[in-house]
């Protein structure tokens, strides 16, 4: 239904020429797009996005001979949007991704990794570092608490998906995906015209935007959350993992800001390369995805060398 | 003046509970649960009873509070309108008076959550039914 509804845009359909596939993962239906051969990359999206965040990425990685694996977290996109908030724990979509990279088989995969992409995808390199060459980290975290100090604050962070707040405002009205993202980008004319009707169309209803509500719950804010102990792990398991990264960030990221979230990275894995600073905010790839394409690019290509020599 | 109220069960003879908003974790920030707890006496009612509040625009709403095995009850809370059997609900009316259900339950869970967060929240995502600053 919403892949339909997606072939009625003719403005997303041209900057999204990819072919729907979907795999079966953890129980859930999820869509991905394969395209290219080499070692796989995998690009991840985070809260309210979805593989369309990464158009400007893909063909650049695709034509210097990669594959290029590119899914839907369940909740998100053109995967299944599950009814029922018990549907969504952070345990359950990293093994969603583990499911994924199984069943395609990959080994040797590139981990790119945004927003709730982190969480989910560098613990799917802790959990299965032998399928894992290298990461890269964009404006996310990997540690228990808490992420920023803008996630502690009432206004508007708490407020917003808070009790009965957060189905109003992010489910009735899509604040994310309508307006949070539109705040969250530096060229937000540009990010108007070419990009916002593919984020709108991808939630058309309230209740397909459950996990936009839910995500942010999923922060842990104090020692009771669900969520705390599975960060604590992903934290420890990422000091001591010597897989070669970098660390890509947007100059203007209010929200994890370079200076704090960046240097962290920087300061649990200390040989990644960067952090390497480009325009943008949170959603750095609506700014500078061929940008951040060809960092990419030549990330691997020097990995390919190194591994040679 | 928010015009919401507490009220006791409407004669629903002739009316359908027009579903609006859930909420499934309304224990998120416990405190939101301690207020329907104490606002509705549900550790005495339970699952027995509805509250019924009365909204701006004169309709009754029901408040269906959900119970989930293992966790404090209640773990969540239905909104239904209750409207005339067979005539569609408006939109507007029904997102105005959610808007002024949130700003009575804000208010009545109390600080540190204001009214004022609430609806600059509300003007920062341009909720249509937000009061403009400065009102």
């Amino acid at each position: 239904m919403t892949h339909d509804l997606l072939q009625l845009v003719p403005e997303i359909r041209e900057q999204w020429p990819y072919a729907a596939r979907y795999a079966r993962v953890n129980g859930w239906r999820m869509h991905y797009v394969d395209a290219g051969k080499g070692d796989a990359v995998l690009l991840l999206h985070g809260n309210p996005t979805w593989g369309f965040l990464y158009r400007d990425v893909i063909g650049p990685l695709v034509r210097s001979g990669r594959r290029v694996i590119v899914p839907d977290m369940i909740g998100f996109g053109l995967s299944e949007k599950p009814a029922r908030e018990q549907a969504h724990t952070l345990d359950g979509h990293i093994a969603n991704l583990v499911s994924l990279v199984r069943q395609l088989g990959l080994m040797r995969v590139t981990a790119v990794c945004h927003d709730w992409g982190g969480p989910t995808g560098l613990s799917l390199a802790m959990s299965n570092p032998d399928r894992v060459r290298a990461l890269v980290v964009m404006s996310t975290w990997a540690w228990p608490r808490p992420p920023a100090e803008f996630h502690t604050r009432l206004f508007p962070w708490r407020m917003m998906h808070a009790p009965l707040v957060g189905p109003y405002l992010l489910g009735r009205h899509n604040a994310l995906a309508r307006r949070g993202i539109y705040l969250s980008v530096v060229d937000r004319e540009k990010f108007r015209r070419a990009a916002q009707p593919a984020y709108d169309t991808a939630l058309p209803d309230a209740e397909a935007r459950l996990l936009t509500w839910v995500w942010p719950r999923w922060i842990p804010l104090d020692d009771s959350a669900p969520a705390l102990a599975r960060f604590t792990w992903l934290e420890q398991e990422l000091a001591q993992s010597k897989l070669p990264a970098m660390i890509i960030w947007g100059r203007e990221d209010e929200v994890f800001d370079a200076a704090t979230f960046a240097g962290r990275f920087k300061t649990l894995l200390p040989h990644a390369e960067g952090p390497h600073l480009v325009t943008g905010r949170h959603f750095l790839q609506e700014d500078s995805g061929a940008e951040i394409a060809e960092l990419i690019r030549s990330f691997l290509d020097r990995l390919d060398r190194n591994e040679a020599e | 003046m928010n015009a919401v109220t507490v009220i006791t069960k409407p004669d629903l003879s002739g009316k359908r509970l027009a579903f609006a908003l859930a909420e499934d974790r309304i224990g998120h920030y416990p405190e939101f649960r301690a207020y329907f707890t104490r606002l509705f006496n549900l550790d005495q009612v339970g699952l027995a009873a509805p509250g019924f509040v009365q909204a701006p625009s004169g309709l009754a709403y029901a408040l269906v509070f959900i119970g989930r095995s293992g966790e404090p009850f209640p773990s969540g809370v239905e909104i239904y309108a209750v409207v005339d059997a067979l005539e569609p609900l408006d939109d507007g009316t029904l997102d105005s008076d959610l808007w002024a259900l949130l700003t009575w339950m804000i208010e009545g869970v109390g600080a540190p959550w204001t009214r004022q967060d609430l609806e600059e929240t509300g003007r920062l995502y341009r909720i249509p039914a937000a009061p403009p600053s400065g009102r």
